[in-house]
């Protein structure tokens, strides 16, 4: 017999009750009534930390509240166990933390398998808005060179003949455009278009190497690489901020996706833009020997700088000895080169360096021009660099393919703005 | 196991700090290895032990709710806010025009105002009904569109007014809120006593109103004082050595003047807040039953830090020790004048509802326990 106290669920009160346990049910007796309540049906609506209180289940609104418990211990043991309290067994615990990780894991990879196929059903007007985040990137990062047209229209034109010979889609929306800026690299955008540095070009000790170059990014836009990481990237924010239930990390991986720095590919779609990107070189008569050459000349810097974090080329494309490898395995020494020494010695001359006119920073005059009425006196007039016979695209050569019709206003007439240039490096 | 006593006061919380911690310590290792999925187990978890710790007239309340109907919420919540959250957050600014996106989620913004609103009065009305006393259940109804869409507009008055109709947003806010709850079928009621709901709080608002301006600029003259005093001025004049040197110096001073700020702020505001706890206690009743509040500022304000600081230092893993505090705080200062008649008072008819509180983990509204 066990004092104790009785509320039935209808009123606020708990009435003195007594009882009396049996093997596998307990009786309360308050007042005239008895209730049998069997330990089966029992679970506990305290804690465990002070007396004990019983409620049945379902849940009826009755409770007992019992001072002692050995004897109840002995009789059901199984009240005093975590689950009679409400606590999950170790079976939730570990398939919480099976699925858990295992929806990660879903998330982690099945992301970069939809990203092929959601990539190629993004419409256009999508891809462009896109592109002016990238755009506004990379204006904010470079400058526009005024006398690269040319330039621009020679490097286009050797692109479209290897576009032409490997049928690609795409070649008609694909444009080049040269830019001014302090880091080698060249990048594909979501709009299409191909970003070259003037100091990509600079260091290029051949044409062939920078055709190469151009070949790769052709590559990245048409497999869809830049549309698949930029989705990729916004999938692993998505899933962040899920996980982690604030507003900001993800987001701002998903952002910096588009942004230049996070212009990084997988390794597979690297591989891929090289062996797609020989192909185009292959199959238009272009030694890829140059290429081999460019990548070995990039090892051989990253190693002397040994990993700094300036956006080059050896960033978003690490070079390595084995690339530069698979490029001297396929080359065939004997081509022609794919630009004219003329041509070449115009794209060279692109945006080169000048003393900039430090109170007219943007209005860079051009190489070869006459400085212009109004500008800096102090200027210095045009010093080095070769005299392009081509001035002002006077006596262009013939051009060996259609001229392609620029996929977007901005690929003819960059924006210019944004932040004035980095100091020019060298 | 050693068995605690029931108090003998109207209201006690027998919580132990070591005995919250320690389940707070538990939930926050499995919170972490399962990617934040055992959140809702770890709340229901801690709001038991705290409940049960909470002793009224000599009997514990009882949190009756289960991990799986707040995972249930949850899902419920996660296409009907999550999916348009990551559109207006991921998608739109990436994939349309910038206005358009911006408006969006200026949009967002705006609707998610009473949103939340909506979400704390579901979010109690779930605790409410969650929780029992000798078997009775308590309730809220009442709409809450109803106090949504009230509760914006005196958010609206409130920013117009700087910020003065506070303490009266505050009042109407637990107006509608204790109006409509109940224990068993019995309702509480938010008296009006004859005098202003406000009565009491102009002077403290005001504190802490003009107190929180000065907070800022009284805590940069006292960094700055002791930076002057520690060798700041020799270090100028003697010229900075090297920039990198002199910039990390001003922003040690900025976050230190920051963090001091804040911490005035906390200070100028305590009494404000304790004399508007103290003032909706007293107008609540329960069938004759009135209560009374004794919270103090300076102990409020202690309560308050020790809260804080366990937040920011566990990077609020464990933020419902913080709760904890405050509900242990409140409930020891809790006093009753008459008593109930329990024994007309009977089992609530308000329907318990099965919804969870989806919307309120969505908005991370309660950092564990959901305090008064
Ligand atoms: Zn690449």
């Amino acid at each position: 017999m066990i004092l104790a106290r009785y509320a039935d669920g209808r009123a606020a009160i708990a009435r003195d009750a007594q009882v009396e346990l049996g093997p596998d049910a307990l009786t309360i007796q308050v007042g005239e009534q008895n209730h049998v309540w069997t330990y089966a049906d029992l679970r506990r609506a305290d804690d465990g930390a002070g007396r004990i209180m019983l409620k049945r289940k379902p849940d009826t609104g009755e409770r007992l509240m019992l001072e002692q418990s050995s004897d109840l211990e002995s009789t059901a043991p199984d009240l005093f166990k975590p689950r009679a309290f409400g606590i999950e067994g170790r079976a939730v615990v570990g398939s919480l933390i099976a699925s858990a990780w295992g929806i990660a894991a879903a998330f982690l990879v099945g992301i970069p398998l939809a990203a092929a196929p959601i990539a190629e059903v993004i419409p256009e007007r999508q891809r462009n808005q896109i592109a002016d985040i990238s755009w506004s990137q990379v204006n904010a990062f470079t400058d526009y060179c005024d006398d690269s047209d040319e330039a621009a229209r020679i490097l286009n034109d050797v692109a479209y003949r290897m576009m032409e010979n490997s049928n690609v889609a795409r070649r008609d929306d694909i444009w080049i455009t040269i830019v001014d800026a302090p880091f080698p690299n060249a990048f594909a955008l979501p709009d299409y278009s191909i970003i070259v540095t003037d100091d990509l070009i600079e260091m290029a000790e051949s044409p062939d190497e920078v055709t190469g170059v151009i070949a790769h990014e052709i590559a990245h836009i048409e497999h869809n690489h830049v549309m698949k990481n930029i989705i990729r990237n916004v999938g692993a924010g998505v899933f962040f901020d899920i996980v982690f239930g604030g507003a900001g990390a993800g987001q701002a991986i998903a952002i910096a996706s588009v942004n230049l720095t996070g212009l990084r590919y997988s390794r597979d779609d690297e591989t891929d833009a090289d062996v797609r990107g020989f192909e185009y070189m292959d199959a238009a008569g272009i030694d890829t020997g140059g290429v081999a050459r460019l990548f070995t000349r990039f090892t051989e810097m990253a190693e002397e700088q040994g990993g700094g974090d300036i956006p080059t080329l050896l960033s978003s494309h690490p070079a390595s000895a084995e690339r530069a490898a698979t490029a001297r395995a396929r080359s065939r020494p004997g081509l022609a080169p794919s630009i004219n020494e003329a041509d070449w010695r115009v794209v060279r001359a692109a945006c080169s360096d000048e003393p900039i006119p430090v109170p007219a920073p943007i209005e860079i005059p051009a190489q070869g021009q006459t400085p212009r009425e109004g500008a800096n006196p102090n200027a210095a007039p045009a010093p080095t660099s070769p005299t392009p016979p081509l001035e002002g695209g006077a006596g262009k050569p013939e051009s060996p393919g259609p001229m392609p019709k620029p996929a977007h206003p901005k690929a003819v007439a960059p924006r210019i703005g944004g932040l004035p240039s980095l100091g020019r490096a060298s | 196991m050693t068995l605690e006593a029931a108090p003998t006061q109207a209201f006690a919380h027998s919580g132990k700090l070591g005995n919250v911690l320690g389940l707070a310590f538990k939930n926050a290792g499995l919170t972490l290895a399962t990617l934040t999925l055992y959140r809702f187990w770890a709340r229901t978890a801690m709001r038991r032990r705290l409940w049960s710790r909470v002793w009224v007239m000599g009997d514990p309340l009882e949190y009756t709710g289960s991990a799986w109907e707040l995972f249930r919420g949850f899902l419920i919540s996660l296409p009907c806010f999550f999916l348009p959250a990551i559109f207006i957050f991921y998608i739109a600014p990436l994939m349309m025009d910038p206005v358009t996106a911006t408006w969006l989620a200026i949009g967002f913004y705006i609707i998610a105002n009473p949103l939340i609103a909506a979400a704390r009065y579901l979010m109690r009305r779930y605790q409410l009904s969650r929780t029992r006393w000798r078997g009775i259940r308590f309730g809220l109804a009442g709409s809450s569109a109803r106090y949504a869409f009230a509760s914006f507009g005196w958010t609206i008055l409130q920013t117009l007014s700087l910020g003065w109709y506070t303490p009266a947003a505050r009042m109407n806010r637990a107006k509608l809120m204790w109006d409509n709850a109940r224990f068993g079928d019995q309702p509480f009621q938010f008296i009006d006593d004859g005098e202003s709901p406000q009565q009491g709080m102009w002077w403290p608002f005001a504190m802490g109103w003009f107190g929180s301006i000065l907070s800022l600029f009284v805590a940069y003259f006292i960094v700055f004082m002791i930076a002057f005093a520690a060798g700041l001025g020799e270090y100028i004049s003697q010229g900075a050595e090297s920039s990198e040197q002199a910039a990390m110096i001003f922003v040690g001073i900025g976050v230190a003047s920051f963090v001091l700020g804040l911490l005035l702020m906390t200070l100028a505001w305590a009494p404000y807040n304790a004399a508007a706890m103290n003032r909706i206690a007293s107008l609540i009743e329960l069938d004759g039953a009135r209560f009374k509040l004794k919270a103090k500022t300076f102990s409020l304000f202690g309560v308050t830090l020790a809260g804080w600081l366990i937040t920011i230092f566990s990077l609020t893993l464990l933020a419902p020790v913080a709760g904890f505090l405050q509900v242990r705080y409140v409930i020891n200062r809790l006093e009753v004048t008459g008593a109930p008649k329990f024994a007309e008072i009977g089992q609530s008819i308000v329907p318990e509802g099965t919804s969870g509180e989806g919307l309120g983990d969505a908005f991370d509204l309660d950092m564990g326990v959901g305090v008064v």
